[in-house]
């Protein structure tokens, strides 16, 4: 239950997630860590490297293209 | 999707008491739709942040382990007599062909290897371009331009502090039987990306006319950016044959 009403059961998806966790607080907490963890590790290990090429900040090459 | 908590909604769904009764539908709707979509800016901060992090600091920690590993393999590999020595054609050249001392740009050495895409540059060395310039390798002896680039920023940010290089300062190219000792005489701190000219035989915007055995080291500027590129160039002033410790040359002192 929320602070205002519009609150009731409808906190956006994040808060979604915390619903659907199983468990008490800390294993809602420790498996949310867990899901960071693998997130950041997702974003460092396929996004980020996929990415890169595709923005302007990293050519360090005169070329004629 | 992201998985962070915030302690507000935690309290909130955490609170005893069953479910509530939905709130009128198109109140509801438009607060969850505000809600997903505040959500989804927070998401997109945190997301461009960690892309900073590993933009400045991840790639750095990958970069400098492949190097050190290549860097390693390409000692090995002289003090068991391989590679160096010979024509071009006895060159490992995948291995990486000698190190880069620029010891007012940086403490350590530079790797140097062949090629400049990303792929190889983003293991933290530098490349000697093939395209759309071929460089001249110092070993071949002929005259000619030995071009390099490598990152300013980033994936070992090998060129870092490209501006801290000064007219005169030594370039000292390292290979398994010789120290090239390069001396600075020309510094463009920005140009055009396009501006392939400065990689040329003879760079002719660095002021020299003739042939000669130059060296020439590109990286991007401002830092952070890629939107003009800093040329450095040298000239060879002597060579020195690398002696069984590999004492390094006056100049690395």
């Amino acid at each position: 239950m929320g602070l205002v009403p519009w609150f009731d059961g409808r906190d956006g998806m994040y808060g979604w997630i915390w619903r659907h966790l199983p468990g008490n607080v800390w294993v809602k907490a420790l498996l949310s860590l867990v899901l960071v963890v693998a997130v950041v590790y997702v974003l460092f290990q396929y996004v980020f490297p996929w990415a890169e090429p595709l923005l302007p900040f990293n050519d360090v090459t005169v070329d004629n293209q | 999707m992201a998985a962070t908590t915030d302690t507000d909604h935690e309290e909130q769904t955490d609170a005893p008491g069953g479910q509530p009764a939905p709130p009128p539908r198109g109140r509801g709707r438009i607060a969850l739709a505000v809600s997903v979509f505040g959500e989804l800016l927070i998401t997109a901060g945190l997301v461009t942040g960690l892309f900073v992090v590993y933009s400045l600091w991840w790639t750095n920690v990958m970069a400098d382990r492949a190097a050190d590993r290549q860097g390693d393999q390409v000692r090995d590999d002289w003090a068991e007599g391989r590679g160096g020595s010979g024509g071009p054609g006895a060159l490992d050249t995948k291995a990486g062909i000698g190190f880069l001392h620029v010891p007012t740009m940086s403490r350590g050495e530079v790797l140097v290897e062949k090629g400049t895409s990303m792929k190889v540059l983003n293991d933290g060395v530098a490349g000697y371009y093939t395209d759309p310039v071929k460089a001249e390798l110092p070993m071949t002896g002929k005259k000619g331009n030995f071009s390099l680039a490598a990152h300013r920023d980033g994936h070992g940010a090998k060129f870092h502090n490209i501006d801290k290089i000064e007219k005169g300062d030594p370039i000292v190219f390292e290979t398994k039987d010789t120290w090239y000792v390069y001396k600075v005489y020309g510094i463009l701190p920005e140009t055009s990306k396009y501006n392939v000219d400065v990689l040329g035989k003879v760079p002719e915007e660095s002021g020299k006319e003739k042939a000669g055995h130059y060296i020439t080291l590109t990286t991007c500027t401002p830092v952070y950016t890629s939107r003009y590129r800093y040329v450095v160039w040298g000239e060879l002033v002597r060579t020195e044959k690398v002696d069984g410790e590999r004492t390094v040359p006056d100049e690395l002192r």
